[in-house]
């Protein structure tokens, strides 16, 4: 054999599986996942009604609210982390956000602008019914 | 085996550091099936996303009806989000249950599971009907074309997962905590959690941002 | 349910007699041609008493080869159907000069739409996808893929699409919207017949049967490699797989999602894109060509992967620049998805807009740029052998630069808005879709026909299929650019413009000489099956491969491989199959295992069978049919979940046994010829 040491990894782990852990450590870990979650839930649903706050903050918030709680939903309940044995699933998982952005950016993106250009359309021939 | 000396170090070590790490081989079946069903999930969010960028072009095409803030009941959506929350716990709970073969909590756990993801199909039937009712149904507006297709796409998916969910327990009852079934039941979690995660994208995205609009 | 707006009382929903054309005699006799000859086919069956084995070891097997043949079947023969829709378009287009050609417009429009269709999903794709399902697990060195009864599901899907598109053909119509049904001519108030229903309910069946094959594949790729075998270690086939497979997954879901806002728009009366109640038609172009043009690299990845095996074989060099080609691959894959807005410059995004998706479009041809010159340098200073399967290769090197830098010319925006929707546009994707897709699959079918059963195809007869075809392609689509070039739109069922005319009549004849080709090909494959004896390889390793699917016997047993390979060798290529090779030769019997393999299921072909009553039964709005469809589908599921035993174990004398008597042969060729 040639002068390299051949080493032999582990596999990865299944999407969804925990690192070996006790089942009390699993259940606190979907405890603290729904408990922060309902949080998160809450903050939203309080900030979209109240006047309290500077009003054009209010949808950044909602999207920031719920990006955090989707990532409380990957950590917590399907146990997406960033270990070594998950970059599989972590790259999958990147590849279709990237996805979901490009296709949802770009029609928002795309559309908005297809809009501008056009004359108003209710003006030139009103199709209303 | 042993292996005879190789020609060149061209591919697996391009920085000669000595260090080869070998792929171990095929994976075990849990993760293959797991992974697949991920890719699966991904896809299915990519689906997602169509619907969504379609209720962003169209929200604003209301054609002379209602438009979000007039029908959106925002107690509605927070017991149905409520619900769904607590249902993605007790499935966790169950598959905790069925990892370590617990027939009595994974029964209780899928039953209430079941029983919370019925509610939320219930209180969003209702509000539904009412909206037809009322003659705000998919056909008045393209606004309410993309908000019908949107929530209901949730809506068959989660009606869906109650039925996957009968199955498993009917599975579990039958055979047992088979091998291949703890496999199913692994990705019949998966699908519920990803529920729960479109479903913090529409009640953000449709009724929140809606209502302010 | 959808009944809501459908009031017809009938039990057959919209089907009557008037559904069948019994005054066009063109769609009649062609449906009855068709149905004679499957009829007859499976006469024969019956009556030699096939019909078990047929069953036993084709319909029912889960064994990726037999899928993969199965899948390249099936675009064998749609590629007939849609080459006979091309030949009486050209004659249609060569006649059709002041005066309205032998075809009715309304049979044109459907005869357009249903090639474009065919073509592309019933052809390209389970070609490409017959390829990889063929070769890839043997490429990595495993025994099956990763869902083996999903991979059946997956074929029996596409085939039941394929079938609603012929089905249209007697009974009722095809859509005459084109290839992809852009509203608002596809909503029901412009196509109230049945045309687009057949058209979208194919595509949706059969796009689930495509998602299935993609998930599989990835899953294949990423999960099951045999041992030692390092991503980089993998042949090219394998990586523009898997970035084929991942645009497959990633793509595909974006067409079901159109697909079901333009069905509910004409089913259930929503507004996604019809003109009233604010609904959007350009928000269809834009959908369907963020699919559409991942679409067009799902079907050129694998290509470039079959032509990077080829070259380096037939050149016998290793691949020249393999991690640029890796990272150029993955390149693709991700730019592909920046690009779509390119198929609509001319709908008036504006300036910004179409500046950044024309300078999207002009940079991927730089990753595909990089592949051509890899292929290049890989051929200079190898020792060429001029086999079919690098005569196609080299024929699409040539044809598919052409077809690239017509590419690059259309993705500049102010040019586009000059060639758009004409018969430029028309000779480009050809050029690209011929050259690069179809000219891949037949150099795949040539180079791994051996593999897959067992002996080579005649060589003369191939050169002679690959001259004509290549030939007729440029005789047929060159003229294209120019009648493109003088105004010429598509899609015209006829024309009174003089100076087209030349240029329809050599079209004409380019068509004539691409069915010689045709011709050519089907008689190769019949002088081959009557020499087989002489043409039997009885190595395994006809071309002097690369790659691990030539370490095994051809045909491979069902288990590929009675040993898994251990890869260890750092030449990712030839060494590692050498090394298999011997390892493979060396082992003596006693070492055998037991083998466990998946055990065949019906599952695939009656989740078809029911799928194809639903999908008929939804295009003609028989809703009792629908549900009946619906529970069956459903109770096969159910009874899939439910078997107890999915395996079956062949013994390891078995195994044994097998694997000896292919040993013995190659062993006694390699001392023959002495050496690996
Ligand atoms: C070098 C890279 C390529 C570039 C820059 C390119 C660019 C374009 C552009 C700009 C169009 C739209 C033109 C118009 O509608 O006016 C187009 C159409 C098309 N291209 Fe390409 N292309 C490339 C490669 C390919 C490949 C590899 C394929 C298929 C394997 C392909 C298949 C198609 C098809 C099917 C259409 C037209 C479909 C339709 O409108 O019905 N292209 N291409
Ligand atoms: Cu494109």
């Amino acid at each position: 054999m040639s002068d390299q040491t051949h080493m032999h990894v582990e596999h990865d782990i299944a999407p969804g599986d925990e690192e070996q852990h006790s089942v009390g450590a699993r259940i606190l870990g979907y405890v603290v996942g729904l408990a922060l979650a309902l949080l998160l839930t809450a903050t939203s649903f309080f900030i979209a009604g109240t006047d309290l706050v500077w009003q054009p903050s209010i949808p950044v918030a909602l999207i920031v609210l719920a990006i955090a709680q989707m990532g409380v939903h990957l950590v917590f309940f399907l146990h997406i982390t960033t270990g070594p044995d998950n970059t599989n699933n972590v790259l999958a998982l990147a590849f279709g956000l990237l996805v979901v952005f490009l296709v949802v950016g770009g029609t928002v993106w795309i559309m908005a602008h297809l809009n501008q250009n056009m004359p108003p359309m209710d003006q030139i021939m009103p199709m209303r019914n | 085996m042993s292996m005879t000396a190789t020609a060149g170090h061209a591919h697996a070590d391009p920085h000669h550091i000595g260090i080869v790490v070998e792929h171990p081989g095929p994976a075990p079946k849990r993760i293959v099936t797991a992974y697949g069903f991920w890719v699966f999930l991904l896809s299915d969010i990519v689906m997602f996303s169509c619907f969504f960028a379609a209720y962003a072009v169209l929200a604003g095409q209301t054609a002379g009806g209602p438009s979000g803030s007039e029908i959106f009941e925002q107690r509605n959506v927070a017991i149905e989000t409520v619900c769904l929350l607590l249902s993605s716990f007790t499935c966790g709970m169950a598959s905790i249950a069925a990892d370590t073969h617990n027939r009595l909590w994974f029964y209780l756990g899928m039953a209430v599971t079941c029983v919370l993801g019925l509610i939320f199909l219930a209180i969003e039937f209702n509000e539904f009907a009412g909206l037809v009712s009322r003659g705000y149904g998919p056909s008045r507006s393209a606004f309410l074309t993309a908000f019908f297709s949107l929530v209901g796409c949730h809506g068959l998916h989660v009606s869906a997962g109650v039925l996957w969910l009968l199955t498993m327990m009917a599975q579990v009852f039958a055979k047992g905590f088979r091998v291949d079934i703890l496999r199913r039941m692994m990705c019949f979690a998966l699908f519920w959690h990803a529920l729960d995660i479109i479903w913090v994208a529409v009640f953000s995205v449709v009724y929140l941002l809606g209502s302010g609009a | 349910m959808p009944a809501v707006r459908t009031v017809e009382p009938m039990m057959l929903g919209k089907l009557d007699w008037s559904a069948i054309p019994f005054d066009q005699p063109i769609p009649l006799i062609a449906g009855a041609v068709v149905l004679v000859g499957i009829l007859g086919v499976l006469a024969w069956v019956v009556l030699r008493g096939h019909l078990p084995y047929l069953w036993d070891e084709w319909i029912t097997s889960v064994d990726h080869k037999r899928i993969g043949v199965m899948y390249i079947l099936l675009a064998s023969v749609m590629l007939l159907r849609g080459g006979s829709d091309a030949i009486m378009m050209r004659i249609q287009q060569a006649v059709a000069y002041q005066s309205q050609g032998y075809l009715p417009p309304e049979h044109y429009n459907q005869i357009f739409s249903a090639h474009g269709t065919i073509m592309i999903f019933f052809v390209a794709m389970p070609f490409v996808i017959g390829l990889m399902n063929l070769v890839v697990p043997l490429q990595l060195g495993v025994r099956d893929v990763a869902f083996p009864t999903l991979n059946s599901v997956g074929f029996w899907l596409t085939a039941t699409g394929a079938l609603l598109v012929n089905i249209s053909l007697v009974v009722g119509e095809f859509a005459r919207t084109g290839w992809l049904a852009f509203p608002p001519l596809s909503e029901l108030s412009y196509s109230p017949g049945v045309g687009v229903d057949y058209y979208a309910w194919s595509l949706q069946i059969s796009g689930v049967g495509t998602l299935v094959a993609g998930i599989n594949l990835v899953t294949t790729v990423l999960k099951l490699r045999t041992r030692g075998m390092n991503y980089l270690r993998m042949p090219m086939f394998c990586w523009t797989t898997l970035a084929s497979n991942l645009l497959i997954v990633a793509a595909f879901p974006i067409l079901t999602a159109t697909l079901a806002m333009l069905l509910l728009d004409r089913y259930l009366g929503f507004h996604f894109f019809t003109n009233e109640a604010g609904g959007n038609v350009m928000m269809f172009m834009n959908l369907i060509w963020a699919w559409g043009h991942p679409e067009v690299y799902i079907l050129v990845l694998p290509a470039f992967g079959i032509f990077s095996e080829v070259v380096s074989t037939f050149s016998g060099k290793a691949l020249f620049g393999y991690r640029s080609m890796v990272l150029a691959t993955m390149a693709i894959c991700i730019i592909s998805f920046m690009v779509w807005l390119h198929h609509f410059f001319t709908m008036g995004a504006g300036p910004d807009v179409n500046a950044i998706f024309g300078i999207a479009s002009m940079i991927i041809a730089v990753p595909t740029g990089v592949k051509i010159y890899n292929w290049l340098f890989t051929m200079y200073g190898g020792r060429i052998r001029f086999a079919t399967p690098m005569l196609w290769a080299v024929g699409f090197m040539v044809t598919f630069i052409i077809g690239g830098l017509t590419g690059v010319l259309v993705a500049v925006p102010p040019a586009d808005f000059m060639l758009h929707n004409s018969m430029f546009l028309v000779a480009h994707f050809h050029n690209v879709i011929i050259g690069g897709v179809l000219f891949g699959a037949f150099a795949g079918f040539e180079y791994w026909f051996p593999k897959a059963f067992g002996f080579r195809l005649d060589e003369r007869w191939g050169k002679m299929a690959f001259w004509f075809t290549f030939l007729g392609f440029y005789v047929t689509f060159l003229p294209l650019y120019v009648a493109g070039m003088l105004g010429m739109t598509r899609r015209l069922q006829h024309y009174d413009v003089a100076a087209w005319r030349p240029w329809m009549l050599v079209a004409a004849v380019g068509m004539a000489v691409l069915t010689i080709g045709v011709i050519c090909q089907i008689t190769q494959l019949v002088v081959s099956i009557r020499n087989r004896e002489a043409l039997r390889d009885r190595t395994g390793d006809p071309w002097d491969g690369r790659s691990l699917e030539w370490a095994t016997s051809s045909p491979p047993p069902v288990f590929n491989f009675a040993f898994s390979p251990d890869v260890r060798g750092e030449d990712a290529y030839w060494d590692m199959k050498a090394l298999a090779r011997k390892q493979s030769l060396e082992h003596e019997g006693p070492e055998y295992h037991d083998i466990e393999m998946p055990r065949n299921s019906p599952t695939g072909f009656v989740c078809a069978f029911f799928a194809s009553i639903m999908g008929f039964a939804l295009i003609w709005h028989i809703w009792w049919m629908v549900i009946l469809g619906g529970i069956g589908a459903f109770a096969t599921f159910v009874v899939f979940a439910w078997r107890d035993h999915d395996e079956y174990v062949i013994p390891a004398a078995e195994v044994a046994r097998i694997d000896g008597i292919n040993l013995e042969e190659r062993r006694s060729l390699v001392s023959m010829a002495g050496g690996v």
